[in-house]
């Protein structure tokens, strides 16, 4: 009897941890050993057709500040941010830009202005429309979950690292993580 | 045969060929609905034929034209879906939301799939080689066009508005026209398709209408021609029944009134007492009563044939002895085949097994045999008959034969075939003036098929003839004779 109540009072318990903090949640759950989950880390996606495979964390920084206009192959870079308030972009604009919103907005309204932004991001509802968007435009880029990745886009390397690696730094909650 | 249809010929179809008469005599012997039977089969299977094969056509026709349709029908569709990936393409221009933009480029990559798929489809279908070069043209077409698009959606994305418009305007107008121009040729040459499948048709339908007209007429002209022969096989069968009936009254009459002559002669010969003496009396009265058991066996014949006709006669069958009904068979024609200087030499083969029929019959049958013997045996004057085994290695198929042979004037070969037709005489044996009324060979033929059995004749003109009666042997144990009596089995 002592045992039957015991399985839903655990399963009650675990579905409050995951609507209070679900990655956390998940990744303590699941992953007891630090591997990396799909969902909790960014991955950098650009069209298939472009030639790049490996940026520098600084590179990248460059390129999402939109201080650098076309990659290599001549194809413009076009910058594909995820609507405010959703957790990757929150994650990118942490890890990559180090700005919070009003920074971000900032920057690129002065820089645009200014001349020394080239590049003037669009913004998507949705990660399947970023992966969309990146599919259709050759020289886009943006990002997304890396369980939201499929064959559509192409992912490159941060640092040398896949989102899958254990040393890669985009993540969502990279101190939850740790 | 030959002598009747020669007959035949000469008396009721005066200017026909004798070979269609001899032909429709053949058919006269069997029945007028076995006739129409075989005349309607042929007549439906020859139907059926025709009108399977002008279904056959009809559905082959049907289903090109069926396919040019749907092949238009295809065509009409990639026109629209290659209109709606341009549309699509531009209605993106119309907005600066980069997920309304989205939208439109998902709608147009979908309408560009199911062009890409509706052309390989048309490539897979396609067997004309100006099918197959117009496909392969728009494929490549689309593919340039594709290229321009994805471009122009692109520079779209990006926020390139006037780039967008410069690329559709110096790629996308040109190559979507040859798009358009290509699928527009493929409408045509479809259209040009459906025209030769209708002119096919058109023309399947008018050869199902000829083929419809001839079988008609060739079943008018089948069964007006059956209809003819029908009635000429059953008038000439009427012919030859009314004259073998005026050669049966002819003969009978004769048959009657030669005996008659002579006991009426007699008769008053003694009356008037010209015949005194007692040697002379015995002689007339010997005459007289030869005459007379000749007419009373010349009546019993046409009776006995009549009832066999009328199917009025019941046959008694029990087991017999071959050697009850020889000397049956030789005490009744004793005198007859002494009168007429014959000498009979019977032999019946040892343990020789019985045999199951009407003694009565039986020994009618092989008088009849006997009696022709003595009409036709001619000089020779010696008959044989003999019963013996006829074994096989097939238990079944033995059985018991009794031939009556003669040395006497055989049979012509023509004859042969219609020796067992009622009333049916020899026209020789007519000329050479021997008496007969035609009645006993049927009537013995039809006495072995009573007991089960057969007649079969070997002859040969000039030389004589051998009758053979065959008749089924009887097994043991087959028939209880004690248990069930010595009436056994009565048969009509």
């Amino acid at each position: 009897m002592r045992r039957r109540l015991g399985v839903p009072i655990t399963a009650a318990l675990a579905v409050l941890l995951l609507d209070v903090c679900p990655h956390t949640a998940v990744h303590a759950a699941g992953d007891p050993q630090g591997a990396v989950q799909p969902d909790q880390t960014l991955a950098i996606v650009v069209n298939q057709s472009n030639p790049v495979a490996n940026l520098t964390l600084q590179e990248l920084r460059t390129v999402f500040l939109g201080e650098r206009s076309h990659w290599p192959n001549g194809r413009r870079i076009t910058l594909v941010m995820l609507e405010p308030g959703q957790p990757e972009r929150k994650a990118i604009l942490r890890e990559i830009y180090r700005m919070n919103e009003n920074d971000f907005s900032r920057h690129f309204l002065q820089g645009l202005f200014t001349g020394e932004v080239f590049v003037s991001p669009k913004t998507l509802a949705t990660p399947v429309g970023v992966r969309k968007f990146v599919f259709n435009v050759p020289g886009a880029i943006g990002y997304v979950r890396a369980s939201d990745v499929d064959e559509s886009v192409k992912v490159i390397r941060v640092d040398g690292h896949l989102p899958e690696d254990k040393d890669y730094g985009l993540r969502l909650q990279p101190h939850a993580v740790k | 045969m030959s002598s009747f249809a020669k007959h035949v010929v000469r008396g009721g179809a005066s200017g026909s060929l004798p070979l269609v008469d001899r032909f429709l005599y053949e058919v006269s012997r069997y029945s007028s609905t076995l006739l129409l039977l075989m005349v309607f089969s042929v007549e439906t299977g020859v139907v059926i034929f025709v009108i399977r094969d002008m279904r056959a056509a009809d559905n082959e026709v049907q289903r090109m034209y069926v396919g040019s349709v749907l092949g238009l029908r295809s065509i009409g569709g990639l026109q629209y879906d290659a209109q709606e990936t341009r549309r699509s393409t531009l209605y993106a221009l119309t907005t600066n939301d980069s997920n309304l933009q989205v939208e439109y480029a998902d709608q147009s990559r979908a309408a560009d799939r199911r062009v890409t798929d509706g052309i390989s489809d048309y490539l897979a279908h396609a067997r004309a080689p100006r099918e197959i070069d117009l496909g392969r043209r728009l494929q490549d077409d689309w593919h340039a066009y594709l290229k321009v698009r994805d471009e122009v959606l692109a520079s779209i994305l990006e926020g390139s508005n006037k780039e967008a418009v410069d690329y559709d305007l110096t790629g996308g107008v040109p190559s979507f026209d040859r798009v358009r121009q290509d699928l527009e040729e493929i409408k045509r040459l479809y259209d040009e398709q459906a025209s030769q499948r209708l002119a096919i048709v058109d023309a399947s339908s008018r050869r199902s209408t000829g083929r419809l007209v001839g079988v008609l007429c060739f079943t008018l002209l089948f069964a007006s021609v059956s209809i003819w022969v029908i009635q000429r096989s059953k008038m000439l069968s009427a012919l030859k029944l009314a004259k073998l009936q005026m050669d049966f009254v002819a003969s009978v009459s004769h048959e009657l009134r030669t005996p008659l002559a002579v006991i009426s002669a007699s008769a008053q010969n003694i009356a008037d007492g010209v015949v005194e003496e007692k040697e002379q009396l015995a002689k007339y009265g010997a005459v007289i009563r030869n005459h007379t058991r000749q007419l009373t066996e010349l009546v019993n014949q046409i009776l006995l044939f009549a009832s066999t006709r009328e199917g009025r006669i019941h046959y008694i069958l029990r087991p017999l002895k071959v050697e009850q009904i020889f000397e049956s068979v030789l005490r009744n024609t004793r005198e007859v085949v002494q009168e007429a200087g014959f000498t009979v030499e019977s032999s019946i083969e040892a343990g020789l097994p019985g045999i199951v029929g009407d003694a009565s019959a039986l020994s009618q049958c092989l008088q009849n045999l006997l009696g022709n013997a003595v009409k036709y045996g001619g000089s020779h004057r010696r008959i044989h008959l003999r019963a013996f085994l006829y074994k096989s290695d097939d238990p079944r198929a033995e059985e018991i034969r009794i031939s009556v042979e003669d040395r006497g004037i055989g049979i012509d070969s023509s004859d042969l075939p219609h020796i067992f037709e009622p009333f049916y005489r020899s026209p020789a044996v007519a000329a050479a003036q021997i008496h007969g009324t035609g009645l006993g060979l049927p009537l013995a033929k039809s006495i072995a098929q009573a007991m089960g059995g057969r007649i079969t004749v070997v002859s040969k003109i000039g030389v004589g003839s051998v009758f053979i009666l065959h008749l089924p042997v009887l097994k043991k144990g087959s028939w209880q004779t004690e248990a069930l009596g010595p009436d056994l089995l009565t048969r009509q």
